[in-house]
């Protein structure tokens, strides 16, 4: 059976909703994070597949920022949980709910 | 200096208002009193530089802003808004002069100084984003001095008043930008100056349409019946000196922008919505006058017979001939003068007393002759009595819409007689009878500050009511423009019948001083 | 001859003006004295400028200056003496001189003495730019002018609820009227081109008579108004609250004719229009017998004068009407001579008696006040119309058109009016000066009035005798260079006696039947309680046909409850509701939804989710549409097939 296309979509795909049920059900920031690095990646799956597949090299290079921009989104992030872990000492998403309207 | 003459009149109070701020709170009353009488000595100088004669646009100035979609800075005048000019610095003159001690007054110099920049520059922009931007920015020092100043239902009257008006105007604004999108349809280029839109004809379609959109900016700044409900509330909580600007100068915006835009824009559309919206001034009318009757306060009182006025004011405009169109630009300045004084006299009273309930006054005549005359002057010339500023304005508006519907004058025209109602039975409540209101026995009559504001207001109200004609013939050269250029612009065989060709032989164009 | 003019017509105004000016300070004769004076000079100047008419002279025409110029309006304020105005601003002038040195003494006690001669003295103004201008818009300006004066008059002792009411009545009856009458000068300008007398009624004899009718019907109305005319004849009874003076000048010899003024001034239009004079002049028979019906049992000495001044503008209106113009204004020019005298009189009387209206409380005055007595008989003689005074050649005359003219029902109802007339003035005078003395015991000291107003007013007394046969004929000549030059004869020469010796002992009859009612010793103050006073026809009259009452009833009260309505129901519950409502609806969306605010990062994420898939699904829905459209129209055609 050759690998094609539609492999690595459904991969993506399957990626994608598994990150998604973690961003929806996880209520621990960190586990957070994961959940959106799954997201991310899976879509990076599918711009490598889509970009060998039409042999143009501008979905690789997409690729390369998201994941230059998931890295700096996780420093930033993780940075920002150390600082709400030291103030409220856990990391729990119920807790945090100071921007309610 | 003449050459920029317009751009000083409009930045001349912001700039000094700026400054108002490093100006020593006791020291600011001089300082407002006399930026405001420089403002009014240049506007003078601006009507006595005016060629009368000339019915096109005068002191014009052009600098281009974001050439790539026409928009720039136009300002230039004629004899339709020159007077509403000066009288937008007269009033701030009288108005700083005679203000009460409030607090805050530093404040309250700084926001009216803000306003008059906002006021002069409406009247004066030819580019309708210009336009736009002085029509919404005049809503923020009033909005301010509702809600810093007003009474214990500010803010619900100073919200309600910023966003209905608002909100009209954002429909214009969307007019506007398709007026220009058009524009750039049928010309190639992009262009936000009236003058440049007055050139072009639209499809009967189109003109309806943007009419319509144009006209719910302006209806509700007017305030059209039903759009009216906000003046009120305004009224009824803003200070004196809120109200006499909104009633004087405010509101005139929006019949000023019925004549710049609506009318030469869309002259088929003008004549296709005559009667429907000659119905609302009339309903506007009567009904707004009967409401005006029912009052209890003399200043809602007041309040209500603007908006009745305005009707008379609507209903000239729509007559689409010259002498309908000229009485209710004399009728926007005398309602200015008449209104803006009514106003100051109520502030008169309530400074006194504290309220503003008719009930609590009574045999006022006696305690206060020289306050119940001139307030006896203003009323008769609010009720229109010839030989006051008034009667010219109404007189005109009315013969001229005479021409369009016989009918519908005579149920306009009942104005002269519920008008009278009102008026003469709030005189009677607050002025007539025995004084049983211990309180009121010893009230002083006008102060020397009060008459400083009054005074100058009856003389003008007398003197432009019996030698109108220094207004009139600057107004009178413009409106024949106006009317001709609609003739000329209209399509439809009804627009073409209902607007009167003036000349047959001459061609109107348009001159400004500089191209001379 | 423009220098008379001007002085005729701005001599009032200085006067006012100067008494205006001490209006805030303190009671001063002089006052009163400056502005009669000017009257006086005004007065000169008129009779200057009649002198150079009746002579010969030309029309004077001046124009002063524009007032209104726009568009082809074009409105002056022009000035013109001839033959119409000349006799006008003589009884006008004449009549307010007397009057304002009559109103010296009588004002003389009243705080407010400075204002009543500033009003006074401006309302004289005002009348004059009405009778001397020379087009429409100028008559309008002292149409107005005259309405506003009178409001300050009539309310002039503004402490009184009764005369302010009075005041207000009067100014927004009259302001109904000058509707009319505004409509009418809007038709005469868009059909005319100008509102200039001159021009305007000679292009009025090239338009259709259906435009005609509405013009002369609309200007009609406004002289209604003015001239108290059913149905808006109220305020002008009510009107007597003011002081004695301005009853005489404005309510009886003055204000109240320049309705027919202006029907004699409009005689080029009316003339084109027959069937509207006879509208006016059944309407004018009818006001003359439904006034004098009121007059019959009135309780009040002013207000019986009041319904006999309406009576007989209903006289001069019918005589317009018929289109005797010069008869009718000759018995508007006698009519204000015996008019304000009878006023004049009654205000002695009333300042001798505190202020007491009702005759019943007086009888016997004469004693006391014999020149009154004379003055106020010889007036009602006068008014009566008893040969040889000024009534007799006026008033007959009238009669004898409508009898000339064939109408004769309008013909019997005015000589019926006739004696109607004789009664009711000779009821007041017997009730007042004769018969039992009533008031010393109700604790009257009446006193005659000053010497000098006796004097001023006697001017009035030797016009009220001798105007009628010393003045017919040069009238006659003068004015009837504008107006129709009709003479009335009746052609028997035996119908002619017998008419007018019948007049006359109808007239007398009635004289002496009302002595007779009244003089008698049984005299007292009605209490209610008298068969006559409970008749059906009494209840009617003294209660005015009960149509004030009806006007207050159904009229204003339903105009308050109207406003109230307005005001309460469709303004703040309907148009301002809906207003707030609108912004209640975005509001409470936004506090409905503010739920999904919850903070809470896992709750947001999953809207961002539901967000994403309704998109999505929105997406591909529309996707497949597009790519269907073809089937999905015909299988709905198929439908609807």
């Amino acid at each position: 059976m050759e690998i094609g296309l539609n492999h690595y979509l459904v991969l993506s795909t399957i990626l994608f909703a598994i990150g998604l049920i973690g961003v929806l059900k996880r209520k621990n920031l960190l586990l957070l994070f994961f959940a959106t690095e799954i997201l991310l990646n899976s879509v990076n799956v599918a711009f490598a597949a889509i970009s060998h597949y039409h042999g143009d090299l501008t979905g690789q290079m997409f690729a390369f920022f998201v994941i230059a921009i998931a890295a700096s989104e996780v420093a930033v992030g993780l940075g920002l949980l150390i600082v709400w872990h030291k103030r409220h000492s856990n990391i729990d998403l119920d807790q945090m709910s100071s921007m309610k309207g | 200096m003449l050459d920029n003459i317009l751009s000083i009149l409009i930045f001349f109070p912001a700039v000094a208002g700026i400054f108002g701020f490093m100006i020593q709170k006791d020291s600011m009353r001089a300082y407002g009193v006399s930026v405001a009488t420089i403002e009014f000595a240049l506007s003078l100088w601006l009507w006595f530089s005016f060629d009368s004669d000339a019915s096109g646009m005068q002191f014009m100035e052009q600098v281009p802003l974001i050439e790539a979609f026409g928009i720039s800075y136009i300002v230039g005048i004629d004899g339709i808004s020159l007077f509403i000019v000066v009288l937008a610095a007269f009033f701030t003159m009288i108005g700083i002069a005679s203000l009460s001690d409030t607090k805050n007054v530093k404040n309250m110099i700084i926001t009216l100084l803000m306003l008059q920049m906002t006021m002069v520059g409406v009247f004066v922009a030819l580019d309708a984003i210009l336009f736009y931007v002085f029509w919404e920015l005049s809503l923020v020092p009033m909005l301010y001095i509702i809600g810093a100043w007003g009474g214990p239902l500010r803010i619900y009257a100073s919200v309600k008043f910023f966003l209905y008006t608002f909100a009209g105007s954002l429909v214009m604004l969307v007019g506007m930008l398709f007026m220009a999108y058009f524009y750039y349809q049928a010309t190639g280029v992009w262009s936000f100056a009236i003058l440049d839109w007055h050139r072009l004809i639209l499809p009967e379609n189109f003109q309806l349409w943007l009419f319509l959109a144009f006209f719910i900016g302006f209806a509700v700044k007017v305030p059209m019946f039903p759009f009216h409900t906000w003046l009120p509330y305004a009224h009824g909580q803003a200070p004196t000196i809120g109200s006499v600007i909104l009633a004087a100068i405010l509101l005139k915006m929006g019949t000023y922008a019925f004549i710049r835009f609506s009318l030469p824009l869309f002259p088929d559309a003008a004549t296709f919505f005559m009667f429907p919206i000659a119905i609302l001034a009339i309903i506007m009318i009567v009904y707004t006058a009967m409401v005006a009757y029912a009052q209890e306060d003399i200043k809602q009182v007041v309040a209500y017979s603007s908006v009745s006025h305005m009707g008379v004011i609507i209903l000239g405009i729509f007559a689409l001939n010259v002498e309908g169109i000229t009485g209710s630009i004399f009728l926007m300045i005398a309602h200015g003068v008449v209104s803006g004084a009514l106003f100051l006299l109520v502030g008169v009273i309530y400074d006194r007393r504290h309220t503003k309930q008719m009930s609590e006054f009574g045999g006022l005549a006696s305690v206060m002759p020289r306050y119940a005359t001139i307030f006896g002057l203003m009323l008769m010339a609010s009720v229109g009595m010839p030989l006051t500023i008034n009667f010219v304005g109404e007189f005109l508006s009315l013969i001229g819409f005479y021409q369009q519907s016989h009918t519908l004058t005579l149920l306009a025209g009942m104005a002269i007689i519920v008008g009278a109602i009102y008026m003469l039975s709030a005189y009677k409540k607050m002025f007539f009878g025995e004084v049983t209101n211990e309180k009121n026995k010893n009230l002083p009559d006008l102060s020397k500050r009060e008459l400083l504001a009054l005074i100058p207001l009856s003389v003008i109200t007398i003197w432009l009511g019996i030698y109108p004609k220094p207004v009139l013939d600057p107004i009178n050269n413009s409106v024949e423009s106006v009317v001709q250029l609609m003739h000329d612009k209209s399509i439809t065989d009804e627009a073409k019948s209902r607007i009167p060709n003036l000349v047959k032989d001459i061609v109107i164009t348009r001159t400004s001083k500089e191209a001379q | 001859m423009e220098i008379y003019l001007y002085i005729a017509l701005f001599a009032p105004f200085v006067g006012s003006m100067f008494a205006a000016t001490l209006g805030a300070s303190k009671k001063t004769t002089i006052a009163g004295i400056i502005p009669s004076l000017l009257l006086f000079v005004s007065f000169v100047a008129s009779s200057i400028l009649l002198n150079h008419i009746l002579s010969g002279g030309e029309v004077v025409h001046v124009e002063m200056m524009t007032w209104m110029q726009t568009g082809n309006l074009y409105i002056p304020f022009g000035f013109v003496v001839d033959q119409i105005s000349v006799t006008m601003m003589m009884v006008v002038t004449l009549v307010s001189t007397i009057v304002h040195v009559y109103a010296i003494g009588y004002m003389d006690h009243d705080k407010a003495f400075n204002r009543f001669f500033a009003w006074l003295s401006a309302f004289v103004f005002s009348m004059m730019i009405l009778v001397m201008s020379d087009n429409f818009a100028g008559l309008f300006i002292g149409w107005e002018g005259v309405g506003l004066c009178s409001w300050a008059l009539i309310g002039f002792w503004y402490h009184k609820e009764s005369a302010t009411w009075a005041a207000n009545e009067a100014f927004i009856m009259n302001r109904i009227a000058d509707l009319g009458m505004l409509i009418g000068i809007f038709l005469v300008f868009w059909n005319t081109g100008t509102l200039q007398y001159a021009e305007a009624f000679a292009a009025m004899q090239f338009l259709d008579q259906e435009t005609l009718t509405w013009m002369g019907i609309f200007l009609f109305i406004g002289a209604m108004g003015k001239s108290a005319q059913f149905p808006l004849h109220t305020w002008l009874a009510d009107a007597m609250e003011g002081p004695t003076p301005v009853s005489a000048l404005i309510h009886a010899a003055t204000m109240v004719t320049a309705g027919v003024y202006l029907v004699v001034r409009s005689n080029e239009l009316y003339s084109l229009i027959p069937h509207v004079g006879l509208f006016i002049a059944s309407l004018g028979a009818f006001v003359a017998i439904f006034a004098a019906s009121m007059a019959l049992v009135n309780r009040d000495i002013k207000r019986v004068i009041a319904y006999s001044t309406l009576s007989q503008l209903g006289y001069m209106f019918a005589a317009a009407g018929l289109g005797a113009y010069w008869v009718a204004l000759f018995h508007l020019m006698a009519h204000a001579f015996f008019k304000a005298l009878l006023f004049l009189g009654a205000g002695n009387v009333m300042h001798a008696m505190n202020n007491e209206l009702d005759p019943f409380k007086m009888g016997g005055l004469g004693k006391t006040m014999k020149t009154t007595m004379i003055m106020m008989t010889l007036a009602s003689v006068a008014l009566a119309g008893i040969f040889p005074l000024a009534g007799f050649f006026s008033k007959d005359l009238i009669l004898e058109v409508a009898f000339v003219d064939h109408h004769f029902i309008i013909y019997t109802v005015l000589l019926f009016t006739a004696g109607l007339t004789a009664f009711y003035s000779f009821r007041i005078i017997a009730l007042i000066f004769h018969g039992e003395d009533r008031h010393t015991s109700l604790g009257f000291h009446p006193h005659e009035a000053y010497k000098f107003m006796l004097v001023a007013i006697s001017p009035l007394l030797i016009l009220a005798i001798i105007a009628g046969f010393t003045m017919k004929g040069t009238f006659f000549e003068m004015v009837t260079q504008l107006l129709p030059a009709t003479e009335y004869h009746v052609h028997s020469a035996l119908t002619y006696w017998i008419m007018t010796i019948g007049t006359q002992l109808f007239v007398i009859l009635a004289i002496f039947f009302a002595y007779k009612k009244y003089m008698a010793s049984d005299i007292k103050v009605p209490d209610g309680t008298s068969k006559m006073e409970n008749s059906f026809v009494y209840k009617l009259l003294i209660n005015q046909y009960y149509i004030p009452y009806f006007y207050e009833e159904y009229l204003v009260k339903s105009y308050r409850e109207l406003s109230t309505v307005f005001w309460k129901q469709i303004d703040q519950k309907i148009v301002d509701a809906t207003v707030d409502g609108i912004a209640g609806v975005l509001y409470n969306t936004g506090e409905n939804t503010r739920v999904m605010q919850s903070g809470n990062l896992s709750t947001m994420l999953r809207w961002v989710v539901i967000g994403l898939v309704t998109i999505l699904s929105l997406a591909v829905a529309f996707g497949l549409t597009v790519r269907y459209l073809d089937e999905i129209q015909a299988i709905l055609s198929g439908l609807g097939a």
